[in-house]
């Protein structure tokens, strides 16, 4: 209204819109989705890619708007395929308006990408956050200044205390701009002679050598221009790069007062966090914390639903009903909603862990100080977080390599991961060695975790030799130290953990039917699960296997690593039937569950800085004197081997689904069969 | 003479960018860009890689990307 040169006139708003937020990254524009429209939030996928989505929605009078959060980039030309997303996105499905979000505290770097921006020719608005930070260094943002010398509006923010309020009115002024950045002769003159065929910002893109969809005829010119271009002198990109931030340097000054201000408490605190001495422990300190605030709480809760699980199968089988629906409601149905939600503790600790470790600037420097190991296998220094995590839980840690932005770095941890020797193993491995190698037990379980990192290891090593030369850029920014805004981390947390629960869910449960079905439809006056162990068994014979029961046991394996045990138990001594529950006992037995679980975590917290237990030497089992009977030692090391080696579970491989997509967690699925069979071999020669 | 690359300096070193390769987008992209002036300041607790000052941004780099960066080292003030 009162800006002069905000003469075209704003967007009108439409009943339904999509408003998509640009901006560097660690600008804070998820927390700007969280202030608008916090409680809508919704994860999902960008079409076609494993790429987090994060959208919310919000109402403005009658209009219904969408506000999308599309990845951080430094520039609309990609430098990752994370941030390819974005120029996609705006040239394929243009947003009704585009708010460009600006860090306050470096304001140049982020006026660089909103002129880039301004040449798509979408209605623009800016928003200046984390003004704060910019305060506490002795910059002085003028907001009018801003409004003034780009002729769009302005608005400031700090999102991340919820100071958004004139965020919404300065959007609805969205307009389109004029383009902002006058290039040198010869870029503009190419320019030029694009102009009737595309319009600038696509000519543009095409001259910097983007690949965009471009009709034949102007594809053909923009290529000439650009071989010219290259002929004639500088890169076009350097050219461009230093026209926008002359424009830039230019716009700051005229609306950035900078005073004397202290040294930044982040360069003090880097001090000491990247310490050359103190840098190592400190890192390992943080990571065992997040290791143990992920497992060690969370397991009161998966104990929690353990016995939910068992007082839902006890009220299935006092039901009326024929025996063999019973036990397809009670150790099918209850048993595979029970896997699916077991997950959901520890996912959602980690998720909040994680998010908390990334908002903060925690994580950057947890990639600063373990590239260096993560060179080796050419893998970038964040690799680190997920690998550790794949020794509790394999299927959080597939997760977790979404904070990896290079699509073959996450492809390449992930398809790691499953190696690790997770929580769920550990039974497996100290029933085995316990019962065959009793003196040397902790040697052979550590000698079983270190044979899983080197498979991981080698695994990420041999991919990234087959699928490209080099190791990926490393650069990155090292954002300030920050707090982060506990209510979007826990609502992030939900929404991913939601995410599980929809995609994975469904794979999860119709496995766990699957093997209720092998094991308890009659076939043959056997049963399936009988049938197939038998048939499998010659398979194993090489590896010393000889006896179908332990074959048997791997198959419901498959669900989950640890009811391998369980397996053994009933096939070696006889089922522990489940027993019917009353009502009333059911629900004592519920309350107990959950008392226990709130002691639990209270205890968890307190425990958070005690060291690690290992379960150690117990007396043989009945279960162990009758696994020695069956098999010999080398046949028992073997079996170790194939059960650390082969596929983890199908909630790890639903999770891989997720994350790399169905074929290749099919193809990995084999891959991982063959190697366990292959070390198994291998491990059954190692002793006479 | 040759020129020094950003990897050959110690930290507490000042110097101001003279050549990043076109192809470096991601470095270019970070802001580090011809005609900046950068400042090393620390070198990871295991040798690589280095954290940098290029104008207000704190970047983090490994040596192999380090040495693509040609610099004029500063005296310092």
């Amino acid at each position: 209204m009162s800006c002069p040169r905000c003469d075209p006139p704003a967007a009108v708003l439409k009943a339904e819109e999509r408003w998509a937020l640009v901006g560097n990254p660690n600008t804070g524009k998820s927390s700007l989705v969280n202030a608008l429209a916090g409680a809508s939030l919704e994860v999902g996928n960008w079409p076609g890619t494993t790429l987090e989505r994060l959208s919310a929605h919000l109402r403005l009078g009658e209009a219904r708007v969408e506000l999308v959060d599309l990845p951080g980039t430094y520039s609309l030309l990609p430098t990752s395929p994370e941030e390819g997303v974005v120029l996609k996105e705006l040239l394929q499905h243009p947003p009704d308006r585009l708010l460009l979000v600006l860090d306050g505290s470096n304001l140049e770097r982020s006026l660089v990408l909103a002129l880039e921006a301004m040449e798509l020719g979408l209605p623009m608005a800016l928003v200046v956050n984390l003004l704060d930070e910019a305060e506490a260094k002795g910059l002085e943002v003028d907001l009018k200044a801003l409004e003034e010398a780009l002729g769009l509006p302005v608005a400031g923010a700090v999102a991340s205390r919820g100071r958004v309020e004139g965020v919404l009115e300065k959007a609805l002024q969205a307009r389109v701009p004029e383009a902002p950045v006058r290039y040198p002769p010869p870029l503009e003159e190419a320019l030029g002679r694009l102009e009737p065929l595309i319009p600038r910002a696509l000519g543009l893109l095409a001259l910097l050598g983007e690949g965009v969809p471009l009709p034949p005829e102007a594809q053909k010119r923009a290529a000439e221009e650009r071989e010219r271009l290259l002929a004639e002198g500088p890169d076009p990109y350097l050219l461009a790069l230093e026209a926008r931030y002359q424009k830039a340097q230019e716009v700051y000054r005229k609306a950035v007062r900078r005073k004397e201000a202290p040294p930044p408490l982040t360069e003090r605190l880097d001090r000491l966090v990247l310490h050359p001495l103190l840098g190592l422990p400190l890192f390992l300190l943080a990571m065992f914390l997040a290791f143990r605030f992920t497992f060690a709480l969370s397991a009161p809760w998966v104990d929690l639903i353990g016995r939910a699980q068992e007082v839902l199968a006890g009220w299935s089988l006092a039901l009326p009903l024929p025996a063999l629906l019973r036990s397809f409601l009670a150790e099918g149905v209850v048993a595979g909603v029970g896997t699916v939600l077991s997950f959901t503790p520890v996912l959602f600790l980690l998720y909040l862990a994680l998010a908390f470790l990334e908002t903060s600037g925690f994580l950057a420097r947890m990639a600063f100080v373990a590239d260096r190991l993560m060179q080796w296998a050419g893998l970038p220094g964040k690799a680190f977080i997920p690998l550790v995590l794949g020794f509790g839980c394999n299927v959080p840690a597939i997760y977790a390599t979404r904070a990896l932005s290079h699509p073959l770095d996450r492809l390449r941890v992930a398809l790691a991961i499953p190696f690790l020797a997770c929580g769920a193993r550990l039974p497996v491995f100290t029933l085995f060695a316990f019962a065959f190698f009793p003196k040397q037990a902790p040697l052979v379980v550590f000698g079983l975790y270190l044979l899983g990192l080197g498979m991981g290891f080698l695994t990420a090593f041999l991919l990234g030799k087959a699928l490209r030369a080099g190791t990926g850029e490393g650069a990155m920014e090292l954002p300030p130290y920050r707090f982060p805004p506990l209510r979007l981390l826990l609502r992030l947390s939900l929404a991913r953990t939601g995410s599980f629960v929809r995609g994975a869910g469904g794979p999860i449960l119709l496995a766990v039917l699957l093997i209720w079905a092998l094991l308890h439809v009659p076939l043959a006056g056997s049963t399936p699960y009988a049938l197939l162990a038998q048939a499998l068994t010659p398979l194993f014979r090489p590896l010393g296997l000889e006896d179908w029961r332990l074959v048997g046991a791997l198959i419901p394996g498959f669900v989950a690593k640890e009811v391998v045990v369980g397996a053994l138990g009933v096939s070696f001594l006889g089922a522990e039937a489940l027993s019917p529950l009353g009502l009333l006992e059911g629900l004592r037995h519920l309350g107990e569950g959950l008392l226990q679980a709130v002691w639990g975590t209270l205890q968890g917290l307190a425990a958070l800085f005690a060291p690690f237990s290992l379960p150690l030497a117990h007396e043989p089992t009945p279960l162990q004197a009758a696994l020695t009977k069956a098999v010999t030692p080398a046949g028992a090391l073997a079996y170790l081997v194939f059960v650390l080696l082969y596929t983890p579970c199908v909630a790890t491989l639903a999770a891989l689904r997720q994350v790399v997509g169905g074929r290749v967690a099919a193809l990995s699925v084999g891959y991982q069969l063959l190697l366990a069979y292959l070390l198994a071999l291998a491990a059954s020669r190692v002793l006479p | 003479m040759p020129m020094p690359s950003l990897a050959h300096l110690p930290p507490g070193a000042r110097a101001r960018v003279l050549r990043v390769p076109p192809e470096r987008r991601r470095l270019l992209a970070l802001g580090l860009r011809p005609g900046v002036l950068v400042e090393v300041l620390l070198q990871a607790p295991l040798g690589d890689p280095l954290e940098v000052r290029a104008g207000d941004t704190f970047l983090l780099l490994r040596r192999s990307e380090a040495s693509q960066v040609l610099v004029e080292a500063l005296e310092e003030a």
